[in-house]
């Protein structure tokens, strides 16, 4: 898998990249924004400018700017790698990536301006989302043209995981935009909704992201993968059910309760798909293979994110459970699992999975002393942010339902917020520094080769 | 391929849809009674008696211009991030918020507000917990009227009229939808128990606790009567307050007393008052203060009139226990009312025209309307015994007069008192 083996348009894969790290240092920083807002609440105070408006960027930028801008272009280096064929009509590359990123810009443009569906995680107007459909449409026929024209019969686990992604998204993006905002009113479109958003986290984000693991651990790690009998477990149970769980956004609501049961059940049977997932990883750098986690970076990272989806995902599975959802649900609890998972989880498994292509697409070798500074920053600043998100959950929540009013547990969350954006701050440096760093090694390198 | 092909359609598009199938169109689909499609809502309303009743109804569309443009404005500032529209049968939430979600509610919602996040309270019963004074100067300055609030000013909202803000359509049409918002649910708030409290137990009349109430007093109540109390906080400086002026503590008059006019109120009085806020103004309730913090800022308040030391209370009238309301009570109620010529402020049919209603001033100055009684937004309070105890004593710095010594039998109160409430019956689906 490692030797070059010149299928890879090495062009492209820099430029979905580059925007990759874009949106990654934007996206985050209009956290840190957000999160300021807490303790000075009026310092943003613009008509276009606010907290409501500027949150849907939040989301929608970790979502669709940073993880899939870079998931989407380390797809169109891991693809050749695994079929040993070029993507299918490689000239589509650039127009899916120029699709994507420019729907992007103008979707945030327009939701600045007041263009909100009120569907959270579903708020780009419909031209831009249909951008993104376009985009992944492009790459999803890219994909299996490559696959259908390859060299192996057997087709890699990470495989799997980037063709059902790629065709659960497709539909989920129709849906979202077409479907969901139109039809069946009320109580029926909370539920739909909790489908659209769990479709999003669990049935693309998720897959995308494992699909980089299970491609950069072993590669980076020079191992083998641990169990190929495990990963088939992982990825059905995943693929069973991920689609079930999304009404566990809304509990106790007026949804029928059998529904509500289904969804905390599957819920709860994520377990399976995520402790045998992660145990594969952990089994890969068994038998001597733990020294790549101080040595190499992508393993490092890859090896963190993995025990922060095992955290984040395993508090989503039981916070489902009614009795732990009563005191905190809506509370911090919950942005914690969010930041745990996408976050810790499948933006770190990407950032990682750039520390091994970037100097095998680019060249040259990066500043290990800067790339050592950036992952301490990243990993202190995204655990101490899920350190500090559920003690303040669980304090705001525990007092809510022992009756205290309201303010009263707003104040009390000011001190808390104010260190969130500390750790905030920290992460985003770290991250700022990671595609920095890459970025520079890169120009050495090109100068170097110009020079020659 | 053969792999790749079930990939993509057993897991990709089967399991896709199988969930969408189960948990999106199923319940959908199933009978309404069951399912989630109902739109049969349980709503309290005013009948022809005078009384509060539940009823079975159908939830009605939003058919009001101004409110639909406030939710899409609502949509569009991103409200939704910060407030929640569904209270749960847990942790305490139809305390603090109001009866429990019910499907039909929703039944006109789209797309629906139900939300994940509460960094502000839900909304979903919000409808007529605050005037809309209140809402006028939350949006203008949150802080000023909640100093620890951390919601975004949204001045977009206002234009400027004789030096202060006045709500523009935009903010007027938010502020008609967020008080629509619970009304599915009809006059729920006027059977609210936390809220129309009778009254409290004593006060503990420690001294510590006025100065536990001056915190409390300047984390909640400057912003509108100011930190010297003299009614003039940063609010109603900033925003137009078009219902009624914040008290000024210092004159020593307040309106809901059960003692005579004249007297100060008793400490229970000030209890209840506070609890359940005055309706259709800007005084918010405040019956999610616990109980401490109530009575500690009561004794603070007091502090602003010598009044309260001078003149101790005159002695309090007291309530009966209200009869039952029937047809014969409400027709003699009518002829009370005529009798005894309410109608002069009050207008005949109720509707606050009455001939003199033009011309009423209150001790401040203001122009003060006569109630209408046909809005079913009562002031005193939604209680038999509040209207009661309001005409008894009177409403002190206003007009309306006492009429304690008018009455030949408790019986002509009660009749009046439900004559009174009956003339806000709600039309239609009555049981
Ligand atoms: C940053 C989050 C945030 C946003 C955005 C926000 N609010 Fe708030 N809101 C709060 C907080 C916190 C409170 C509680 C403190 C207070 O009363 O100001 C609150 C209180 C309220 C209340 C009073 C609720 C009660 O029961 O006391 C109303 C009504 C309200 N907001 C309406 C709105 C509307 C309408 C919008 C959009 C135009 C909006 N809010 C946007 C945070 C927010
Ligand atoms: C948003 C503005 C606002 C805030 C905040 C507010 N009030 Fe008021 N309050 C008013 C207005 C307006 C009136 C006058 C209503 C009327 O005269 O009809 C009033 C009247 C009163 C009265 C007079 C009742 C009577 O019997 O006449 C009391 C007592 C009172 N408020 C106490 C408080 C306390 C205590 C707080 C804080 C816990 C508070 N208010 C917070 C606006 C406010
Ligand atoms: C001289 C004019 C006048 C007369 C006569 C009068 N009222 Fe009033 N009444 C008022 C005014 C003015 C108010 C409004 C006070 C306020 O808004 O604070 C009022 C308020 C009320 C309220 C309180 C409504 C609320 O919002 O809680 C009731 C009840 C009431 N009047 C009943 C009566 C009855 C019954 C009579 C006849 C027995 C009567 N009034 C006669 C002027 C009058």
């Amino acid at each position: 898998m490692e030797k070059d083996n010149g299928l890879v348009n090495k062009n492209v894969v820099k430029e979905w990249l580059l925007w990759g790290f874009f949106w990654a240092v934007l996206a985050p920083l209009w956290g840190i924004l957000l999160s300021l807002t807490f303790n000075y609440p009026t310092y943003l105070s613009g008509e276009f400018i606010h907290f409501g408006r500027l949150r849907p960027l939040h989301v929608n930028g970790v979502i669709f700017g940073v993880f899939s801008t870079l998931f989407l272009g380390l797809i169109q280096y891991m693809v050749p790698k695994l079929t040993g064929a070029r993507m299918e009509r490689e000239a589509w590359s650039r127009a899916a990536l120029w699709i994507w990123n420019v729907s992007l810009l103008a979707g945030f443009g327009g939701i600045l301006l007041g263009y909100n569906k009120g569907l959270e995680a579903d708020e780009l107007p419909a031209l831009a989302a249909s951008g993104l459909v376009a985009s992944l449409l492009i790459v999803t026929w890219q994909v299996l043209g490559a696959i259908a024209r390859r060299k192996e019969e057997k087709i890699y686990v990470a495989l799997w995981y980037t063709i059902a992604a790629l065709v659960w998204t497709d539909l989920n993006m129709v849906f979202g935009n077409l479907v969901l905002p139109h039809v069946m009113p009320g109580v029926s479109n909370a539920a739909l909704h909790g489908l659209y958003i769990h479709y999003v986290v669990g049935l693309w984000i998720t897959p995308g992201g494992l699909a980089i693991i299970y491609f950069f651990l072993p590669a980076a790690a020079k191992a083998p993968l641990y169990s190929h009998k495990l990963s088939l477990i992982g990825f059905w149970s995943l693929a069973f059910f991920y689609p079930f769980v999304g009404i566990h956004h809304y509990l106790l609501s007026p949804i029928p309760a059998w529904t509500q049961t289904i969804a905390i059940v599957a819920s709860m049977m994520l377990i399976i798909p995520v402790w045998t997932v992660v145990a594969n990883f952990f089994g890969t750098l068994k038998g001597g293979k733990w020294g790549a986690f101080q040595t190499d970076f992508t393993v490092k990272l890859l090896i963190f994110g993995a025990a922060m989806y095992f955290i984040g995902s395993t508090q989503g599975s039981v916070e489902a459970l009614r009795g732990l959802q009563v005191p905190t649900h809506f509370t911090d609890f919950v942005i914690a699992h969010s930041h745990a998972t996408v976050f810790g989880g499948y933006v770190i498994f990407v950032l990682a999975a750039c520390y091994y292509v970037w100097p095998r697409i680019a060249g040259g070798g990066f500043d290990a002393r800067l790339a050592q500074w950036s992952s301490w920053m990243i990993m202190a600043g995204i655990s101490s942010m899920i350190g500090i998100l559920i003690i303040q959950g669980l304090v705001q929540g525990t007092a809510l339902a022992a009756g205290a009013e309201f303010v009263d547990t707003v104040v009390a969350m000011k001190p808390y917020w104010f260190i969130r954006t500390i750790t905030g701050i920290t992460m985003d440096i770290g991250i700022a520094l990671v595609g920095i760093n890459l970025y520079l090694s890169g120009r050495k390198a090109a100068a170097a080769r110009g020079a020659r | 391929m053969k792999r790749a092909k079930t990939i993509a359609l057993v897991a990709g598009f089967g399991f896709f849809f199988l969930a969408l199938l189960v948990q999106g169109i199923l319940p959908y689909l199933l009978k309404p009674a069951a399912g989630i499609s109902s739109r049969e809502v349980t709503r309290t309303v005013r009948t022809p008696l005078g009384d509060l009743a539940e009823v079975k109804a159908e939830a009605a569309p939003v058919t009001d211009g101004g409110e639909k443009r406030g939710r899409a404005i609502y949509l569009r500032e991103g409200c939704w991030y910060c407030h929640s529209q569904y209270t749960r049968p847990a942790a305490g939430e139809e305390r603090r918020w109001g009866p429990v979600s019910e499907a039909g509610e929703y039944a006109h919602d789209l797309p629906h507000l139900f939300g994940t996040r509460r960094i502000g309270p839900d909304l979903l019963r919000v409808g007529g917990k605050y005037g809309d004074d209140w809402h006028t100067a939350h949006f203008f300055d949150p802080r000023a009227v909640v100093p620890d609030s951390v919601m975004p000013r949204f001045t977009w909202f206002f234009r400027t009229e004789g030096g202060r803000q006045v709500l523009n359509d935009e903010g007027r049409a938010v502020t008609a939808y967020v008080q629509s918002l619970g009304m599915q649910k009809g006059k729920w708030r006027d059977a609210f128990p936390y809220q129309n409290v009778r009254s409290g137990s004593a006060s503990p009349e420690a001294a510590k606790s006025a100065e536990r109430g001056k915190q409390v007093y300047s984390r909640r109540c400057a912003g509108c009567h100011g930190e010297k109390g003299d009614g003039k906080g940063t609010s109603p400086k900033d925003v137009l307050f078009t219902i009624a002026q914040p008290r000024d503590f210092t004159s020593g008059v307040f309106k809901f007393r059960l003692t005579p006019t004249g007297s100060v109120p008793l400490d229970s009085d000030l209890y209840r008052t506070i609890t359940a806020g005055i309706r259709g103004t800007a005084m918010p309730p405040w019956f999610n203060l616990s109980e401490d913090d109530r009575w500690d800022v009561i004794h603070y308040i007091k502090t602003f009139s010598p009044d309260f030391s001078e003149y101790p209370p005159e002695a309090p009238i007291v309530v009966p226990q209200p009869p039952k309301p029937s047809p014969e009570l409400v027709a003699r109620g009518r002829r009370v009312f005529d009798e005894m010529k309410c109608w002069e402020c009050h207008g005949r049919e109720g509707r606050g025209d009455g001939p003199k209603s033009d011309t009423l001033e209150d001790d401040f100055g203001n122009r003060i309307p006569p109630a209408n009684f046909t809005r079913g937004i009562f002031k005193s309070g939604p209680r038999a015994e509040d209207i009661f105890r309001t005409f008894m004593t009177g409403l002190s710095g206003t007009p309306m007069p006492s009429f304690a010594d008018s009455f030949a039998s408790p019986d002509d109160g009660w009749a009046l008192t439900y004559y009174v409430l009956s003339l806000s019956a709600d039309g239609g689906d009555q049981p």
